[in-house]
């Protein structure tokens, strides 16, 4: 998961010691933008295109991880 | 062969500039360095109130005539790509074919794309010149995005530029096709994905479509505004423009390597460079040019190619456009 929490850490401009299962991405500016780029970012490290209206549902990294998981497993 | 090649490429921007710290102004928490460093954008060129879609084409079409020495009356075809028209009718095509003072017996006609515009404008050239219609085809582009994008939308402002770009084609002898060959696709599904909902005949204006709304991330427009899914268009770029690229490849029997150049639609640095690095495709042989007019829809793709047109070396450019609709083309150009 490493590459991915780095990736995580760029997209919300924090610490990579800060992306943890419980980063709240709502209280850390969790946009369009964001989004956007969580879905690039998905699809680099596990060449997985996720749904971005599912994905803008998710509020924690583990929800976002979640969703990988089931992609991965598609 | 008779093939249809490139011979002249013409860009022409509006004179007003939309810089970033102009948007910054407007914008809380965007400084005009973030936008850059989002967007790629450094600012972008937008058309006065009284200036057209059809203005900008003509301009950029006459310039083209002045630099090439290029008489209109040896103009047999003109094609107008765009989806913001001077008029619902006639065609604007038609009415650029009077300013421009082309044959009376040269065809004209507008088509409504968007982002893979160019692609297919090429192909619709290739296809009356090979087939002996025409020999010379002028492909006219012009899309005035800032016309549809409400001022406080930062989500697409920040992203589209107004231009048009003239492109001469003509017949010349070949051993081997210069343009082609292509791939076409369309999703039209992805309709409402980038779309400006009212205006048109499906759904007039009203006050309803005219009342404004704030998205959740304080990005505001009305049902009268361009309105672009992000998250829907980077899925749908990342899904479709690899696989059309594989497609054209096979057609070509060649590998990446047998590109010396990549001419994308250039819809943001951020989308780019991420599918630079998804095909792996060498920075040097990427093109990237909006830094100085934004996104400029169906414009994009040449603007990007005129510098190339320099100089007398034979490139073979993959050029892939894709975008609204969600439609989208790729080919093999070849220059020199």
């Amino acid at each position: 998961m490493s590459a991915f929490y780095e990736g995580l850490a760029e997209i919300f401009e924090v610490d990579v010691k800060e992306i943890t299962p419980q980063f709240d991405l709502t209280s850390h500016n969790w946009d369009s933008l964001a989004i956007i780029s969580t879905i690039a970012l998905i699809d680099e490290c596990y060449n997985k295109l996720v749904d971005g209206s599912v994905l803008a549902q998710c509020v924690f990294v583990s929800d976002v991880e979640a969703l990988v998981r089931l992609a991965v497993a598609a | 062969m008779r093939a249809a090649t490139i011979t002249a490429i013409t860009s022409f921007l509006p004179d007003a500039v939309l810089s970033n710290q102009a948007l910054a102004d407007l914008y809380p928490n965007w400084s005009a360095d973030k936008i850059l460093e989002k967007t790629g954008v450094r600012e972008r060129r937008i058309c006065a109130p009284d200036q057209t879609g059809g203005d900008l084409a003509e301009a950029a079409a006459q310039r083209l005539f002045s630099a090439h020495a290029v008489a209109p009356d040896s103009i047999d075809f003109l094609m107008f790509c765009t989806q913001t028209p001077d008029y619902i009718l006639p065609a604007t095509a038609c009415v650029l074919h009077a300013r421009l003072g082309l044959r009376g017996d040269a065809g004209a006609l507008d088509y409504g794309l968007g982002c893979s515009g160019y692609v297919y404008g090429l192909a619709l050239a290739k296809g009356l010149i090979e087939s002996g219609q025409a020999t010379r085809v002028l492909l006219l582009t012009c899309d005035t995005y800032s016309k549809l994008i409400h001022p406080m939308d930062k989500s697409v402002r920040t992203l589209f530029g107004d231009a048009a770009t003239a492109t001469l084609l003509e017949a010349q002898a070949s051993e081997t096709p210069r343009i082609g060959p292509f791939v076409f696709g369309t999703d039209g599904t992805g309709a409402e994905r980038l779309i400006v909902q009212a205006g048109g005949f499906r759904q007039p204006r009203t006050a309803q479509t005219g009342r404004e709304i704030r998205d959740e991330s304080g990005n505001v427009r009305t049902g009268d505004h361009l309105y672009m899914d992000g998250p829907s268009v980077l899925s749908f770029t990342l899904r479709e423009v690899p696989k059309a690229v594989e497609r054209l490849l096979a057609l070509c029997n060649l590998p990446l390597e047998g590109f010396d150049a990549f001419v994308f639609h250039q819809a943001n640095a951020f989308m780019l460079e991420r599918l630079r690095r998804k095909l792996a495709i060498p920075e040097d042989k990427f093109v990237v040019r909006m830094a100085d007019c934004g996104n400029t829809v169906s414009s994009s793709i040449p603007i990007a190619l005129e510098p190339l047109m320099e100089g007398a070396k034979t490139q073979r450019i993959m050029v892939i456009g894709y975008g609204v609709g969600f439609s989208w083309a790729a080919a093999s150009v070849t220059l020199h």
